[in-house]
Formats: C-alpha cells, sequence, structure tokens
C-alpha cells in the first residue's frame, strides 16, 4: 500500500508547529518527572548511607538511657537490657537497632615520648554495617599486634578549635592523625597486653572511640570474664526519626539521644516532602505533556475523518490504518521520551561531578527508579495513544 | 459468490414500501455470480439506499443480506474490509474522489490495496476512456464526467466478483456511456463477476439477465 499517500491523506492536516509544541510539552514533563525521580533517589541513597562515604547525616541515631537523681551512682539502671532492646525494635519508625558493645577492662594508651602524651579510654565497638566510612583496613584478629581506631569527627574538632588553641598546641589534619601511631594497654599489671594502635579514620555518625567487634569481645573474654556485658548505647537506623511517635516512645521510656540530628531529620523531613510534591506536579506535568500529545493525535485524526471514512469504504482494514497512525506517532513520543531521559542523564552525571567535590557519592547514571519511572510512562503513553487511535478509527 | 436478500427493506423507506408493491423490497432474492441485474427506479425509491445496503455502508435495515450465506448484519468491519477489498465493488453515484489527490492518485489509493491490476493497464483504460491527459490533475478540478470515470476505473483496479453501480453514467455522454460500459464489461469478464446496476430509466448498456423494478 502506498504510505506516501496515506501520509497526504491523513496527516497532511496535522500542522508541524502543534506537534512540535505537543512534543516538547512531553518532553519537558518526562524530564522534569525523571529528574524528580532521581533527585529523590539520589537523596535517600545518601540519607539512607548506601555508600560508605557518605557525610549528609543520616537516619542513624545513637541513644543512651538517661542518668538522673535516681539513677546516678547505679551503672546497671543506665544499661540496655535484651528485653529493651527487643521492643526498641518494633517501635514507631524503627528499622533496626544495633548494639554499641564497650570495654570491661582498662584500657591506656600512651603516644611517643615526643608528643608526651598519655591516658586512660574506654572504647566501644559495633557491627560493621553501622560504621559510615569504614576504613580499608578495618579489621582485627586474635594474634594481630596492630588495632585499628576510629574516632568520632567531633573529637577533632573539639581538638583543634578548643584544646589545641587554648594550649598552643598544633592543629592537626585528618591525614597527620592517621600517620601517628600510639601504644594500646589493655589490663593491668601481669595481665596487660599491649598493642600498636592508629587512626584509620574518623566517624560522623557515631560519637565514640570505635575499635573492631573482634578486639572488644576478645579482651571482655580475657580480662574480665564472667562480667556482665549489657551494652549501654545503642545505635538505632530509623525511618523517620523526626515523627511524633518516635520521639515520644523516647521520652517515654527515658531515653537520650542527640537532638541536633532529630532537628536534622525535621529538615530531611521537610526536603522529602519538597521532593515529594515536586514528583507529584512532575507527574502532572508529564500528565499534560501526554494529553496535548494524544489530544494532536486525536485532531489530526478528526480533520482526515471524511479521509478515513472513504479509505474505508474502498475496503482499507481498519487495524492496518490503526497500525498505520500508530506507526507514524509513536516514535515521536518515544523520541520525546528518551529526550527526556538523555536530558535526565546529564543532569544526573553533572549532579555526580558536584557531589564529588562536596564529598558526595552520587553515581553518574541515574538510578533504577529513574528508568522504571521511564518504562512506566512510556507503557502509559503507548496504552493512550493505542486508546486514542483505536477510538477514532473503528 | 451468492448475493442473497430476505424480506429486505430500508427503515426510513418503509411507509412507502408497506404501501406499494416493490420488485426487490420485502421480497426473497438470490443472485449468482455471473448475472447481470439491472434495478430500475425512480429518484427517491432507493436505489442508492439499496447500493449501501448491499455494501455495508448502512445497517437501518430489516431482513437479511448475505454474501455467499455469511450475513452481512453480523460482519465484522475487519471482514468488510475484506469483503470490499476483494469480493464487491462499488461506483457511487456521488463518485467518492478524494479531492485533494490527483485522478491518478485516486486510483492507485484503490489499486495498491491489492496491486491486481498493472499501472500499464491502467494508463490503457485512462487512454480508452479519454482521461490520460487529466492523469495529474487534481478530482477537485475534474469535471463531473471526468470524475465519474476516474472512478469507473478505481473501481475495476482490484479483484471483484460483483460490481455495484449506482447511476455510474449520469454524467456522461453516449460516447463515452458507450466506450465505458464496454471496459466495464470486458473487466467483469475477465473477472467471471455479477453486476448490479441502478438506474433511473431502463437501459440497455449491458446484456442483463434480470431487471428488476425497484
Amino acid at each position: 500500500m502506498s504510505n506516501a499517500l496515506l501520509q497526504k491523506l491523513l496527516l497532511r492536516t496535522g500542522s508541524r508547529s502543534r506537534l512540535w509544541f505537543s512534543l516538547c510539552a512531553l518532553c519537558v514533563g518526562t524530564t522534569l518527572l525523571l529528574v524528580s525521580v532521581a533527585a529523590w533517589w539520589n537523596f535517600k541513597e545518601l540519607l539512607e548511607g548506601k555508600h560508605d562515604n557518605d557525610s549528609l547525616g543520616s537516619t542513624f541515631l545513637t541513644i543512651g538511657k538517661k542518668v538522673t537523681d535516681q539513677t546516678m551512682g547505679d551503672p546497671k539502671a543506665t544499661l540496655f537490657n535484651t528485653q529493651e532492646i527487643e521492643q526498641l525494635r518494633t517501635a514507631p519508625e524503627v528499622q533496626e537497632v544495633g548494639v554499641l558493645s564497650s570495654n570491661r577492662f582498662p584500657v591506656y594508651a600512651t603516644f611517643s615520648s615526643s608528643v608526651g602524651f598519655a591516658t586512660e579510654m574506654f572504647l566501644e565497638a559495633v557491627d560493621d554495617t553501622y560504621i559510615d566510612k569504614k576504613p580499608a583496613d578495618w579489621h582485627w584478629q586474635e594474634g594481630d599486634r596492630y588495632v585499628p581506631v576510629i574516632i568520632s569527627s567531633d573529637f577533632l574538632n573539639l581538638y583543634n578549635y578548643g584544646f589545641a588553641l587554648s594550649q598552643g598546641l598544633p592543629q592537626l589534619s585528618e591525614t597527620s592523625i592517621k600517620a601517628v601511631s600510639f601504644e594500646l594497654m589493655i589490663g593491668r599489671g601481669e595481665h596487660a597486653v599491649k598493642y600498636q594502635a592508629h587512626v584509620a579514620g574518623f566517624s560522623d555518625r557515631i560519637s565514640s572511640v570505635l575499635v573492631p567487634q573482634s578486639f572488644i569481645q576478645y579482651g571482655n573474654q580475657l580480662l574480665a570474664p564472667g562480667m556482665t556485658i549489657a551494652p549501654s548505647r545503642l545505635i538505632v537506623k530509623a525511618k523517620d526519626p523526626s515523627s511524633r511517635a518516635f520521639v515520644q516512645y523516647l521520652e517515654e521510656h527515658g531515653y537520650t539521644t542527640n537532638a541536633e540530628q532529630l532537628r536534622w531529620n525535621k529538615l530531611r523531613s521537610v526536603v522529602e516532602i519538597v521532593s515529594g510534591s515536586t514528583g507529584l506536579l512532575a507527574i502532572l506535568l508529564m500528565g499534560i505533556g501526554a494529553m496535548v500529545f494524544v489530544l494532536f493525535i486525536e485532531l489530526t485524526i478528526a480533520k482526515a475523518q471524511a479521509s478515513l471514512q472513504l479509505l474505508l469504504q474502498l475496503g482499507y482494514s481498519p487495524r492496518y490504518l490503526r497500525s498505520y497512525m500508530q506507526r507514524h506517532f509513536v516514535p515521536y513520543a518515544i523520541g520525546a521520551l528518551v529526550c527526556g531521559a538523555v536530558i535526565t542523564t546529564g543532569m544526573q552525571a553533572g549532579a555526580a561531578v558536584w557531589g564529588k567535590n562536596l564529598n558526595l557519592s552520587l553515581s553518574t547514571l541515574p538510578g533504577w527508579p529513574v528508568w522504571a519511572a521511564l518504562c512506566l510512562s512510556l507503557l502509559l503513553l503507548l496504552a493512550m495513544i493505542r486508546r486514542a487511535i483505536s477510538e477514532a478509527i473503528s | 459468490m451468492q448475493l442473497a436478500l430476505q424480506q429486505v427493506y430500508a427503515l426510513p423507506l418503509k411507509e412507502k414500501i408497506l404501501t406499494h408493491t416493490s420488485g426487490m423490497w420485502m421480497q426473497d432474492i438470490a443472485l449468482e455470480q455471473g448475472e447481470y441485474v439491472f434495478v430500475q427506479a425512480p429518484s427517491g425509491t432507493g436505489k442508492t439506499t439499496l447500493i449501501h445496503l448491499l455494501y455495508g455502508l448502512r445497517n437501518d435495515y430489516e431482513g437479511n443480506i448475505s454474501w455467499d450465506g455469511k450475513q452481512l448484519s453480523a460482519t465484522d468491519s475487519e471482514a468488510l474490509a475484506a469483503l470490499r477489498s476483494k469480493d464487491v465493488s462499488v461506483i457511487f453515484q456521488d463518485m467518492r474522489l478524494f479531492p485533494e489527490l490527483t485522478a491518478l492518485e485516486n486510483i492507485e489509493v484503490k489499486r495498491t490495496l491489492t496491486n491486481t491490476v498493472d499501472t500499464t493497464t491502467i494508463d490503457g483504460w485512462m487512454e480508452r476512456l479519454g482521461i490520460a491527459h487529466k492523469k495529474q490533475s487534481l478530482a477537485a478540478t475534474l469535471s463531473y464526467g471526468e470524475q465519474q470515470r476516474v472512478a469507473i476505473i478505481r473501481a475495476l483496479v482490484q479483484p471483484y466478483k460483483w460490481l455495484l453501480m449506482d447511476e455510474p453514467f449520469s454524467h456522461l455522454d453516449n460516447e463515452n456511456i458507450y466506450k465505458a460500459a464496454e471496459l466495464i464489461a470486458e473487466v467483469t469478464r475477465q473477472n467471471n463477476a455479477g453486476m448490479l446496476l441502478a438506474d433511473l430509466e431502463d437501459n440497455n448498456y449491458f446484456n442483463y439477465s434480470r431487471k428488476i423494478k425497484l
């Protein structure tokens, strides 16, 4: 069959400017939808700390029991028992609960004679999955003489901006601290064991001095056998720590956490609402874009109705004419969506470069939800086009 | 291919049909492929309506119309398209050409449906009917007579078992009627087809096997 003649009869009536206008609307709608999905996904990945090196803050909270006038002097009153931990796992918004186990043996750190600094200290350990910036050499097993240590970034800030300035001591960078090794002595007297330690990394998430779990377990078994090892602090991964139900739960149980983190999470909720609203707006715009394009198709068919009817009277199959119209319009629709996807991919690559400068780890390609949204949009659009053409040619 | 009508009448003509005797309405008629049938009727008695009913363009009728035993009213749009492109061809009274296409393109639109007639044959037919020089003219610019000749050729460029004609020569002079009728008879014979021609006045353009007064 002569496609040139069919084009002359059925498609010449469609205005080119209207076609390009509707395609632009479709492309803009698609781009906004995909960009908002990409933004939401990037934000989610950063918040949930999928990448080890995130530093955007998180939904992880360190929780302890409040020390009150009544519980003062009673160490057991501020420890968590198994029942309380299990209960916390089912609390509102709580997704995971990790235990911060601490040393039950004396620890004494000695820096080299040039620094001339020694101190008693505490150590804590947590499951590796809760560590936000896990160093490459983060492991210890019995027999190892080197112990990696992670300290809170807050400690370094306190030293650099408080202690060092007031004492006339030099300020230290993260790199310089990592280069310094020190002696770590655990236990006392004849049971004392000496190790070499170094700061392997800094944590924005956990305010403590962390060593590998295997080291704490080994020390507790060796130097404090039979002692209670109930945790005094827990690390909680919460879906929305700023939620009223979660905050109320903490207050009712006398638990305490970093209020700053709660405030940050309030901000996070606001950002999520904003990104959600943008997504809804984008869906609306995409819908309008699709409607404009489908209306253009319907208008084209309506204008060619006389020719269409005569073609049917002459023996043209309705199925063939529908398929011809779809073959004509679908590539335009796919083109507009692909254009939106290309723009989104470009913006994601740009965001990855921008994020790298801010030490935020973003992927250079849009995440799977973007592709899923693209496929879903394409399927919906194809269904709309198919329906419009089928209704017009029957 | 048999064309059968059982007690058929067009609903808009109900009053007229019930008060007058008709040779076709409300009758049981079976027409066999190869028959040349002439239907004569004055204006306003349903010639065009009959052609449209038989071609499946209208369904406002009572009774049964069937092509080869298959009821037209139960035929879906795809089967109807197949019937119109392979079995039954038509020359409309009002020609129904695409005004934005040339004379040749109007014929091509139909020819390319089945590709059973080559373009050289079409050139010859246009020459015979005296419209070869109008090949590239837009249909809208042709005279009624020229348009009618284009419509006749368009009806012949597909395979058919029946040719339905609704006042096919109404805009032609005797010489052109003779040429057109000769061409139609020749192609219909080649197709071993039947024809049904509806017109106002009795005529002998073809060797009719049956004449019916509507």
